[in-house]
């Protein structure tokens, strides 16, 4: 299945089970870790990455991820880092990849979602321009989770 | 005494107007004032009475204007202000107050210590006794634009994140628009969501907006740290702005300090009116929501509750909107006491969160806002201040209270059916 635009991507993304979708969105997030580098976004990713995770699993890496999130906030009045923004937004993704799901979300979409803003910090926080392939690479990746 | 506090004492009495000179001769010192504030309440400690946070000021008020008070002065019997006080006053008057005019709202004689506060402020502030924190934004405010630093390119990234990725086109420097769309800091760096909901919003609601480039700024540093001077400028930028984009109505993000620093006190600030409109995004919605522009499907079906901000409910009078709003998405909205206009603060408003030193204060105080959350227990937690988000957050997470926090414009666009182009979704 070949997939070329975010309404093709998010449909199929939908069409997944809940763990189906935690897999595939830890390699989303995975493609961005480095900016965070946290290990209880790391421990969020490796529970979501496996097909036999449990609901006791999913509950305590899911708290742990959320501290990770809370703790990188930016707060109001304080300087901006955009690398550790970034890493912020890792984070946000990772709580995706571990929440516990309701049978309308779209976990991994959110997972996609904040992992390319994570990539939007690293391209203003490098000052290279706002170029990111991060949508495309995300397409590319599911397609393999599909046929694989 | 220092050159930096003379010029503070200096300053300190040309802000004595005649409200201040009125409130202080008509205080009763009831005391009412400190049950109102929740770094009293949940401390305990006398000193974070409100009205005593203006000490330092009422000393100079009565030795300066009263014939009593100068006689005090004569003989020595009443202290002059000094350096070592004000610094310590310091934690009094911003790590302790967050403006959020709770105080104000019960004083029975009708002394708006909020006002009095923001002009002692300005005192401290020119004599060299805001703190660091404060400090930093406003020096990023002026060197910058932007007191977190944010610098046109980021918001451009922004914006094309969320039209690639949203497929909501964001308009920039759009003249003849009907709204110009205001952002904070916060929106830009921690909730780009929110930019992707004004864009849903305002495509279902058919109506033409923008952002501008020279004024994409909406948090007022002036207002917080206390320089009326800054403040006016900050808000001349933003005039300047919307005139120059011949727009009909400045949209105040979810920002408390923002909304009062353009709504109510800008036109004062620069000495004319307006030539738009000023309102809030939450103002915008309810309108919307009247109009029948605003078409949501389906409800949330868990618990949720809302936060009132300050700036918003108190200060600004919005209280209704929110919620037609929240029962127009929710099967399940419950209020927590006091909600409303009565609303306690989550703590961090007027600059408290820019203030590390003040951390362990605000963790004391957000037990208050533990209190409220306690009674009702609600599944979620929904907001309409990026700042109230962040602070809610960490109490939350400090206390271990699994309620995730949401941003109400969000909540509203979540259920605006998709209208988007092919690329988004």
């Amino acid at each position: 299945m070949a997939i070329s635009n975010d309404k093709e991507f998010k449909s199929a993304l939908a069409g997944l089970s809940a763990s189906q979708q935690r897999q595939v969105a830890a390699r989303f997030v995975q493609r961005v870790f480095v900016l965070s580098g946290d290990v209880r976004v790391k421990a969020a990713l490796d529970f979501a990455a496996r097909a036999d995770i449990t609901d006791a699993d999913l509950t305590v890496v899911s708290q742990a991820a959320n501290s990770a999130r809370v703790e990188s906030f930016t707060q109001c009045g304080k300087e901006t880092d955009w690398t550790a923004q970034g890493g912020h937004f890792v984070a946000k993704a990772a709580v995706a990849c571990v929440k516990a799901a309701e049978p309308a979300d779209n976990l991994a979409w959110e997972a996609a979602m904040q992992a390319r803003m994570a990539r939007t910090c690293e391209t203003v926080a490098t000052g290279e321009g706002t170029e990111n392939t991060e949508a495309e690479e995300q397409y590319r990746i599911l397609e393999a989770f599909l046929n694989s | 005494m220092s050159a930096s506090l003379e010029k503070g004492v200096r300053v300190l009495k040309e802000v004595i107007d005649a409200p201040i000179a009125s409130y202080f001769s008509s205080c009763v010192h009831c005391g009412l004032c400190a049950e109102a504030c929740l770094f009293y309440t949940e401390t305990g400690d006398p000193k974070y009475t409100p009205i005593h946070k203006l000490e330092p000021l009422r000393r100079l008020y009565e030795q300066e204007y009263t014939l009593l008070g100068r006689l005090g002065k004569l003989v020595g019997l009443s202290k002059p202000v000094t350096d070592d006080e004000l610094e310590e006053w310091k934690e009094l008057v911003y790590n302790s107050c967050t403006l959020c005019g709770r105080c104000s709202a019960v004083c029975p004689v009708g002394n708006d210590i909020v006002y009095m506060v923001r002009k002692f402020r300005e005192g401290m502030s020119a004599s060299g006794h805001a703190p660091e924190g404060i400090i930093g934004a406003v020096n990023r405010t002026v060197t910058i634009g932007s007191p977190m630093g944010v610098k046109l390119p980021a918001v451009k990234a922004q914006m094309k994140h969320v039209e690639e990725d949203y497929g909501l086109p964001i308009p920039l420097d759009a003249e003849g628009a009907e709204y110009m769309v205001m952002l904070s800091s916060m929106e830009i760096i921690n909730f780009p969501e929110y930019l992707a909901a004004i864009a849903k919003i305002m495509h279902q609601a058919g109506k033409t907006w923008t952002l501008c480039s020279t004024a994409f700024e909406a948090t007022n540093a002036g207002m917080q740290i206390g320089n009326s001077d800054l403040a006016k400028l900050l808000v001349m930028r933003i005039v300047d702005g919307a005139e120059k984009l011949k727009v009909k109505t400045v949209i105040s993000p979810e920002c408390g300090h923002a909304y009062t620093a353009l709504r109510w006190e800008g036109a004062n600030l620069i000495g004319r009116p307006f030539t738009f409109k000023v309102q809030h995004i939450i103002e915008v919605l309810g309108e919307f929501q009247e109009q029948g522009l605003l078409k949501t499907e389906g409800f949330e079906t868990d618990k949720l509750t809302f936060h009132d901000p300050c700036q918003l409910a108190r200060r600004g009078g919005v209280i209704k909107q929110q919620r037609n709003l929240m029962n127009m998405v929710s099967k399940n909205f419950v209020e927590m006491p006091d909600a409303g206009y009565m609303n306690w603060c989550c703590g961090g408003g007027g600059g408290a969160s820019a203030i590390e030193e003040g951390e362990e204060l605000r963790m004391e105080a957000f037990k208050k806002k533990k209190s409220q959350l306690d009674v009702v227990k609600p599944d979620r937690l929904v907001t309409a201040c990026a700042n109230c988000r962040i602070v809610l957050e960490e109490g939350l997470e400090h206390y271990q209270m699994d309620i995730p926090v949401l941003g109400l414009t969000e909540l509203i666009a979540e259920h605006i059916p998709d209208q988007t182009s092919e690329k988004g979704a």
